[in-house]
């Protein structure tokens, strides 16, 4: 090869790129009809080209990462809302009981599907708890602070937890039902150390906090940015999920959570 | 570098996004994650590095999507993941270039036979992975910005934040290399 058609070179990517000129692509062509090392040259690369095309593996981003971005995305409004304690936009929250009434007492049924932001019942105490919780579910979403030990595996998520909480957390296999285990992690919330169980659904993250119950309150929910959230009792353990999946089936969550725990 | 050039000065606080701006961001921006991480997974070599520098790049570019005008959102998206790609490794002193071929080979084939079934097509793929994970980052980076993510030179110069002879010269040296990795049996020129 000439050093003419080492010159060639780049040139004849380009051509094959069809990032050439007209002009120059004429005259390239016309080279490489009479230059057998630019034939084989062209060639050549014609051949690394389609293979690394075909060969070369176009990667999915995993359903979790997509989750935890789209719910950090979502969430930007709310990130630091979450953290003024009553602001501008403040949690709304509702209890169930208060659906059934309305409910009953023959008000538009549409209402109960927006009654979480308007019913608000206050009491201070749980105001705090709900904002902190949905804090900690955004920050959850940031990297690497989703879970401390990850694991699909319920027998190496809730031993985990052993001596590190008063409590040994629920931890069922939902995992045939479509909400696979992510794994666990420590957090605080309320002045308190709390296990956050998380579980997966397509591209969302639910977060399932648990601590010891202080007080009988009926079962509460509450939405905010785009977030619901969920709280019950049972065996003297106060339970709340927390995600950015749609009501129903965060219900639908719910209730095979404790058909299979039997909490 | 294009860091400087496209994002300074524009940051926003998270917290203060408008409602619209999110919206546009998820509508405009969020489409491409499967390329942002297709691109991470080459240049950091690692699933798990991968996701945590693609969900960084990701909000890196919804604080900055005021500086972002209008273009190819993707070449933009991509441009940012690939800095942040950079950064960490400096960040976190990788250095594996310095990997033996061995190491290489190794994992490369072994990740390769969980997820293809035939096994001649296994072969010529996992040969052809292990030949770009061992190119230098200047060259695999624009393999994969060409030939898997299939963007013009111009865009690539943007990404990469070099003139395009550049690009065009790095393209060709490393389309040689994998030849000779492929066994075409054509020396590199020059």
């Amino acid at each position: 090869m000439t050093m003419r058609c080492a010159d060639c070179l780049p040139m004849i990517d380009a051509l094959v790129d069809h990032e050439l000129p007209p002009e120059e692509e004429r005259e390239l062509r016309a080279h490489i009809e009479r230059c057998v090392d630019c034939a084989r040259e062209l060639a050549l690369v014609v051949d690394v080209s389609r293979a690394a095309r075909e060969g070369l593996v176009r990667h999915q981003a995993p359903d979790v990462l997509k989750a935890r971005i789209r719910a950090a995305v979502s969430g930007a409004t709310g990130a630091s809302g979450a953290n003024e304690s009553a602001g501008e936009e403040p949690v709304a929250r509702s209890r169930r009981r208060t659906y059934i009434r309305l409910a009953a007492a023959g008000v538009l049924i549409a209402a109960a599907s927006s009654a979480l932001t308007f019913a608000a019942l206050r009491h201070g105490a749980t105001e705090s708890t709900e904002s902190e919780l949905l804090a900690s579910h955004i920050r959850s979403l940031m990297p690497g602070h989703l879970t401390d030990v990850a694991s699909t595996n319920q027998h190496q998520v809730k031993p985990w937890f052993n001596g590190r909480l008063d409590l040994s957390p629920t931890v069922p296999n939902l995992d045939s039902l479509g909400f696979p285990l992510l794994g666990g992690r420590l957090d605080y919330v309320a002045g308190r150390r709390v296990a956050a169980v998380v579980y997966g659904r397509r591209q969302h993250v639910i977060n399932v906090y648990s601590w010891p119950a202080t007080s009988h309150e009926s079962p509460r929910a509450a939405a905010a940015q785009g977030y619901n959230m969920e709280e019950w009792q049972a065996g003297n353990i106060e339970y709340w999920a927390v995600s950015d999946l749609n009501r129903p089936e965060l219900d639908e969550f719910i209730t095979r959570f404790r058909d299979v725990s039997g909490r | 570098m294009r860091e400087a050039d496209g994002l300074a000065g524009r940051e926003h606080p998270v917290g203060e996004m408008a409602q619209q701006d999110i919206e546009r961001f998820e509508r405009v921006v969020l489409p491409h994650l499967d390329d942002a991480y297709t691109l991470a997974r080459y240049l950091l070599r690692d699933e798990h590095d991968a996701q945590d520098v693609v969900q960084d790049a990701v909000l890196r570019a919804l604080r900055h999507f005021a500086g972002y005008r209008e273009g190819d959102a993707r070449a933009w998206l991509l441009a940012i993941v690939r800095n942040c790609c950079h950064t960490w490794q400096r960040r976190h002193r990788v250095d594996r270039i310095g990997l033996s071929l061995g190491d290489e080979v190794d994992a490369v084939a072994s990740d390769a036979a969980g997820t293809d079934a035939a096994a001649i097509q296994r072969s010529e793929r996992a040969l052809l992975e292990r030949a770009v994970a061992a190119l230098p980052p200047e060259f695999r980076e624009v393999i994969v910005l060409r030939e898997v993510q299939d963007l013009s030179y111009r865009e690539i110069s943007d990404v990469v934040g070099v003139p395009i002879g550049t690009v065009m010269s790095r393209l060709a040296r490393a389309r040689r290399r994998l030849a000779v990795a492929l066994g075409a049996g054509v020396k590199e020129a020059g």
